[in-house]
């Protein structure tokens, strides 16, 4: 049977030649970062057909059909948050393939062009990660996505016809859907397709590089199949557990629909582009003259430069050593780079994210505490609509509306983070507030908790949690801790009656 | 292409078994990995089931008034909403339409003898209200027929069958006559059941109702 598909086909000698290949220095895990690189692309290419079954780019289905996947498609959400933080995967992935590359020299002769195919596909990974962003068309999307093309918009000289290509005329339309929609199905994954499989036939032309060392190794040499192929599918399996998990227990959220006239909602970028965010929030807050030159050279020059300078780096380094002792200079750079890189994207997520997305769930009562690390960045408080958040707004009766919102802002800057915008906790690590008993019930319980803390085990609706709630007393007055216990006592259809500030002074 | 040294030295038999078990183990994980994602894929594809219509759609006093229209021998199209789930875009009214006649049971039973006894037998009655209503639909492959008022015939234009004003098939590829579908007088609405019969066979073997 095979001998008869073999000699129609030659498939059976193209695999052995594919599974036939020595592995320098014999099999290793650090070898096995492409290769799930690889196995994340197939992940997104098949959940990807499978959403389009579903998905209709425009502005009148973009949203209705994201949500009809969601809520109506079985297993719809499930595949849709597999594609989600399989897009996270895989440029995790990417980004440590090609450090990985960088910090063993691989990049060096004969595998110049390898190298560069590969930072090709970073990019098209991220353009893909930028592109997929619009899609769900809700407000997160609409805003990230304004940003990035209001960016790209910048650029000089090319700024305003970039944008107009960009947007397909001269705003963000169901154009622009159908744009963002053909590159992220089509384009880019042909690119990405054809670009992997240059990067592969290179690299089975040069053959593995190694360990960074400059002599022979002297392990013999290992084998592909199976020694490294059972490496690389564990990587694989282990990556694909931990998606599998992720799209179970932190499903794909979906905003409200995209609402161009929404000046309140404050949109959050992908973790990948979190260092890029904190840097616009940090040039922002430059002194004036700076900030124009600082946010041109902080958005597109400096992202410019790095590419640039990644595809010229095997052309730069000439230095033939792969030992990592003698690559100070390269190394060096990668370390600082990566550091910047790192430090940024914690100051936007704490710095910036936290507080904002508060903002978002609470209100524009919030927005006044947490922008108060963020000096820059505009939060237009214009009619109090609650934030057109998708949460339940107040539900409760209870508190006078004044408290309400005072107590929100409290919420949002020191409680939101751990209980949730919404008060619904984050399950196994902190208590829901909503619906949660203990909230509801005695005044006395819930001030004593908020201002002395609570360490210990406890069960809230058939849970339990044993997480380390601070005290508050040091920070919050006892009117915010009144403020706030009224909030949590009157929101997410919780309706317990509201507390003073002589309450607070009580019981501490 | 890579020169496979490796590939030259069997290895110890400590190794061969330590290989065997990894190309299992390799075949196994990837097969997990293979089934896992096909389930939900695969699942993603079903029809949802709350994507079924109303059985019986209602027909407005204006739409009463067209079918009464009907004589014995000039039918008349009679339109009406289908209240059905359309995707994403949730319950919408689809404008839906069925040929009416007049009609009595001793003419239905003349000319379509079929429908009222034997195995293509409806289950329902074929003459209501003095009316019989036909599916819009052609027999033959589902394409809607039109009325030739001069030939007084109805005519399919995809493939040519020709049906008398009864529905009666008389020309062309068609294996049966047009469906006549319910039409009832409920609680003083008149109310007509939209039922899909499969094509090109001659018994009415019913496909989705609503």
């Amino acid at each position: 049977m095979l001998t008869w598909l073999d000699q129609r086909t030659g498939v059976v000698t193209a695999t052995k030649d594919f599974l036939t290949e020595d592995v320098p220095g014999g099999a290793s895990y650090w070898y096995a970062f492409g290769s799930a690189t690889l196995f994340a692309m197939i992940l997104q290419i098949a959940t990807g057909i499978f959403l389009c079954f579903y998905y209709a780019p425009s502005t009148a289905t973009a949203w209705e059909s994201t949500k009809y996947i969601i809520e109506k498609v079985p297993a719809g959400h499930f595949v849709l948050s597999l594609h989600y933080w399989g897009a996270s995967a895989m440029i995790a992935l990417v980004a440590m393939h090609l450090l990985q590359v960088l910090l063993w020299g691989a990049y060096k002769k004969p595998r110049e062009l390898q190298w560069i195919v590969g930072v090709f596909l970073f990019i098209v990974t991220l353009v893909l990660g930028l592109t997929g962003y619009l899609l769900p068309w809700d407000l997160n999307a609409l805003l990230a996505s304004t940003v990035a093309i209001r960016i790209a918009g910048n650029a000089p000289v090319l700024g305003p016809m970039v944008l107009h290509l960009l947007q397909d005329g001269d705003g963000i339309t169901t154009l622009t859907i159908n744009r963002f929609f053909g590159v992220h199905v089509w384009l880019m994954p042909a690119a990405l397709v054809a670009l992997v499989g240059a990067h592969l036939a290179i690299f089975r032309w040069n053959g593995p590089a190694g360990p960074p060392i400059d002599e022979a190794p002297k392990l013999k040499p290992g084998r592909f199949w199976p020694d490294q192929m059972f490496m690389d599918t564990v990587l694989s399996f282990g990556i694909f557990v931990l998606i599998v998990a992720l799209s179970t227990f932190s499903p794909v959220p979906l905003d409200d629909k995209a609402d161009p006239n929404n000046s309140v909602f404050v949109p959050y970028p992908a973790w990948y582009f979190m260092a890029l965010y904190a840097l616009v929030d940090i040039v922002g807050s430059l002194p004036s003259w700076l900030v124009q030159t600082a946010s041109l050279f902080a958005t597109i020059i400096g992202p410019t430069l790095l590419i640039v300078l990644l595809i010229v780096l095997p052309f730069v380094d000439r230095n033939p050593s792969r030992r990592l002792t003698r690559r100070p200079w390269v190394l060096g750079l990668t370390a600082l780079i990566m550091v910047a890189a790192i430090g940024l994207s914690w100051y936007g997520q704490n710095n910036v994210v936290t507080g904002q997305l508060a903002h978002n769930l609470i209100g524009p009562g919030a927005a006044a505490v947490s922008t108060s690390t963020a000096p820059s960045t505009p939060v237009t408080t214009t009619a109090g609509s609650g934030g057109a958040s998708s949460s339940g707004g107040s539900g409760g009766t209870a508190a006078a509306p004044a408290a309400a919102g005072a107590g929100a802002a409290v919420y949002g800057a020191n409680c939101a983070g751990c209980h949730g915008a919404t008060g619904q906790g984050q399950p196994g690590v902190f208590p829901p507030l909503a619906g949660n008993p203990v909230v509801t019930g005695d005044a006395k319980t819930v001030i004593h908790i908020v201002s002395s803390g609570l360490s210990g085990s406890v069960t809230v609706k058939g849970a339990t949690y044993n997480g380390q709630m601070p005290a508050w007393k040091g920070t919050l007055t006892n009117q915010q801790i009144a403020d706030v216990v009224t909030y949590i006592r009157s929101q997410w259809g919780n309706t317990a009656s509201a507390v003073t500030a002589a309450d607070v002074a009580a019981v501490k | 292409m890579a020169h496979a040294e490796a590939y030259q030295d069997p290895g110890t038999p400590q190794e061969q078994s330590r290989r065997q078990f990894m190309a299992q183990a390799t075949i196994a994980l990837g097969g997990v990995i293979g089934i896992s994602l096909a389930i939900p894929l695969v699942v993603s594809l079903v029809p949802s089931a709350d994507a079924s219509n109303d059985a019986w759609s209602g027909l407005t006093p204006a739409e009463v008034d067209m079918l009464k229209k009907a004589t014995a021998n000039t039918p008349v199209k009679v339109t009406f909403d289908v209240h059905e789930t359309n995707g994403y875009f949730g319950a919408v009214d689809s404008e839906q339409f069925v040929w009416a006649i007049r009609a009595s049971d001793e003419e239905m039973m003349k000319a379509r003898p079929d429908l009222f006894q034997g195995p293509n037998k409806m289950p329902y009655p074929v003459v209501n209200m003095g009316f019989t209503i036909f599916s819009p639909l052609c027999p033959h492959l589902g394409c809607r027929y039109a009325y030739i008022p001069a030939q007084k015939k109805f005519l399919c234009p995809c493939h040519g069958s020709v049906y008398s004003v009864l529905g009666v098939h008389e020309a062309g590829p068609a294996l049966r006559g047009l469906d006549p579908l319910p039409l009832r007088d409920y609680q003083g609405k008149v109310q007509v059941s939209w039922i899909l019969y499969q094509a090109n066979t001659p018994a009415h073997v019913v496909i989705q109702v609503g």
